[in-house]
């Protein structure tokens, strides 16, 4: 296997595959190691090197030391510093290591499986220096720009990219608890699809539904329909009747699915008003509506709490929350795929040249155009269409599509 | 390369003596180096500017840009800095110009006003961070943003030009003999396609000296018709 040899691969197989590198103490007493992963060391904080340490768990890494490089690891639980810098991640040990010690830096599982795949990525922060580089400076068409108006072009591109041009990755698995509603996830941004998980694992679309919809406010009212208010003069508010008759709504009076359980109710009449059905049912519905006629069950949004609601018939449903956030939330989420590279970069030099004074407009326009056709073929590429799959799709046409 | 300060000298008096103008003294012939050296220097930057306007081409010797940046690198210094308090103070105590602010080695930050920075922190998009720093200079310190930068800052500047000092011991005829290790001997900094300049400049300032119109006028046109043709 190649080595990093100066392209843009700076990890040995070793770093990537399984989250460590090693490095032989060729100068007797050495205490300063510099490790060269994709991922940046961290300590929990300056004391976190010692298992002791509240913070000990939140380091990314570990060190281990051996004789020989092959066995005898003993866990380097002695003091060090960490220093991340440009060349690296040094790591200062207290005490020196003799000629011929291995010395190995194990990052833990999460940090290893955060940088799986990363190849595909490009960080903003890099997109943001090559911008620099490429396309700002002396005879071009950007002489100089501010970096940090660059940076919030650039942070700004990656959000509207996330929105709809950007592949979601971001899903949670829930169960749907008695109370019928969950917490919107911390970095949503909108949802992408909710499903309800069956015992083979495969989805359900649930549907949002417009049958009822959560108060912003259900203020407490008094005999007369006046709002009462509290000590400090604001309006009392109370639990939305709303939200738990939806809660406690039997589904099947919407989705008109009877079961035994309703005819016990005597929720189904026959022509006679009697309801052992002697000749069927009547007048429960007439025809089906396809928005209401599925079992898969109902969510909607309440804004106001920030929770996802369900409909009752989804109690104890494992469910899939496939959603979109804005690519800034966390440190991890700062980067953008290969694939979207080039229309970043379009989309830089239009937000440059667009709000700068004295910008023609036809040069502005061409890179309106420029961006407008880059991001298209950005989706295209990040739709992900493989001529195999459409084939095997397509293969479905020679049967009948019955009506 | 340099400017031979004792060629400079010498060069100067056989100008002025040969029609028995005048002398000019070692002492005179410091300062008026000093300030032409400096006189020169500080045109760099507005050259510089000038001709990042200019269309430039692509040949060795004949780029007008990159022969400034020539004349300019003799100048160009790194240096570190010291964390104390809330600001780095600046170790290096010759710097004429600040360039650039370098954080880990190779992040470079921004300047930015005071004004400007509190509207950076305002906003969370351009809020800066380790990766994106900014900096304000002022009072010949810098503050560095975020704050929990507190270490691993270095400079890189334009040094000012040191002093001219023609040192010289007593011959034995009572003339002053060049010294090239004499006490504090400092020559040009110049780049030595200057020399020419510092000449004709140490000339015009040796006529004031010696009070003679013709010396300065000859000069004063020399370094008018050089300079117009360097900018043409």
């Amino acid at each position: 296997m190649a080595r990093p040899d100066g392209g843009l691969i700076q990890e040995t197989n070793l770093q990537y595959y399984a989250g460590a590198q090693i490095i032989y103490t060729s100068v007797n007493l050495t205490r300063i190691y510099t490790f060269t992963f994709n991922t940046s060391l961290s300590l929990g904080s300056a004391t976190s090197w010692n298992p002791g340490d509240p913070d000990f768990g939140l380091n990314n890494f570990r060190i281990y030391t051996s004789p020989n490089g092959i066995s005898n690891w003993t866990e380097f639980i002695t003091t060090f510093t960490l220093t991340v810098g440009s060349t690296g991640s040094v790591i200062t040990l207290g005490v020196a290591q003799p000629l011929g010690t291995y010395v190995k830096v194990q990052l833990k599982a999460d940090a290893v499986q955060n940088n799986y795949g990363g190849y595909e990525y490009i960080k903003l922060k890099d997109i943001i220096n090559n911008f620099m580089v490429a396309y700002v400076g002396q005879d071009k068409l950007i002489p100089n720009v501010r970096r940090s108006d660059v940076i919030f072009h650039a942070k700004r591109g990656l959000q509207e990219f996330s929105y709809d041009t950007l592949k979601s990755i971001k899903a949670q698995e829930l169960s749907v608890p008695p109370s019928l509603s969950i917490i919107i996830p911390q970095d949503y941004v909108n949802y992408v699809k909710m499903s309800w998980v069956d015992t083979l694992g495969i989805k359900h679309t649930i549907y949002p539904t417009q049958l009822t919809s959560s108060p912003s406010e259900s203020p407490v009212q008094d005999q007369a329909g006046n709002l009462v208010q509290d000590n400090f003069a604001e309006n009392v508010d109370g639990t939305s009747q709303t939200n738990t008759r939806w809660q406690g709504a039997n589904t099947r009076l919407i989705t008109g699915a009877w079961n035994q359980q309703d005819l016990n109710n005597g929720l189904l009449l026959d022509w006679w008003g009697e309801n052992w059905g002697y000749n069927g049912y009547y007048g429960q519905r007439y025809g089906l509506d396809p928005v209401t006629t599925q079992t898969n069950g109902w969510f909607n949004i309440d804004e106001k709490q920030g929770t996802i609601n369900f409909s009752s018939d989804l109690t104890g449903k494992l469910v899939m929350l496939e959603y979109i956030s804005d690519g800034l939330a966390y440190d991890l989420d700062t980067r953008l795929p290969k694939m979207a590279e080039e229309a970043m970069y379009a989309h830089l030099n239009h937000a440059i040249l667009s709000t700068r004074a004295n910008t023609q407009e036809y040069i502005v326009r061409r890179y309106k155009q420029e961006r407008y056709a880059k991001l298209r073929n950005t989706k295209i590429r990040l739709s992900n269409v493989k001529l195999d799959e459409i084939v095997q799709v397509m293969r479905n046409k020679s049967k009948w599509i019955k009506s | 390369m340099a400017i031979n300060v004792d060629t400079v000298y010498k060069t100067v008096l056989l100008i002025l003596n040969q029609q028995q103008r005048g002398y000019m003294t070692p002492d005179e012939f410091n300062k008026v180096g000093t300030q032409v050296q400096l006189n020169i220097f500080e045109r760099y930057a507005d050259d510089l500017n000038q001709q990042y306007r200019m269309p430039q081409n692509d040949t060795n010797y004949a780029n007008r840009v990159k022969n400034i940046e020539d004349n300019l690198q003799f100048f160009q210094r790194t240096g570190a800095t010291v964390y104390v308090g809330p600001h780095f103070t600046l170790t290096p105590t010759d710097i004429y110009r600040l360039g650039s602010v370098i954080f880990n080695g190779t992040e470079l930050t921004q300047y930015s006003q005071r004004s400007e920075v509190t509207q950076l922190l305002l906003s969370p998009l351009t809020k800066p961070t380790n990766d994106f720093p900014v900096y304000l200079y002022e009072q010949d310190l810098l503050y560095l943003y975020p704050t929990t930068i507190q270490a691993g800052v270095t400079i890189s500047y334009l040094k000012k030009p040191a002093d001219i000092k023609w040192t010289y011991s007593i011959g034995t005829f009572g003339q002053f003999q060049y010294d090239e290790n004499g006490a504090g001997a400092q020559g040009f900094e110049l780049n030595v396609s200057e020399q020419t300049n510092v000449i004709t400049r140490i000339l015009a300032y040796a006529g004031v000296i010696i009070n003679d119109p013709t010396i300065i006028q000859v000069a004063s046109q020399e370094i008018a018709q050089d300079e117009q043709n360097s900018k043409m």
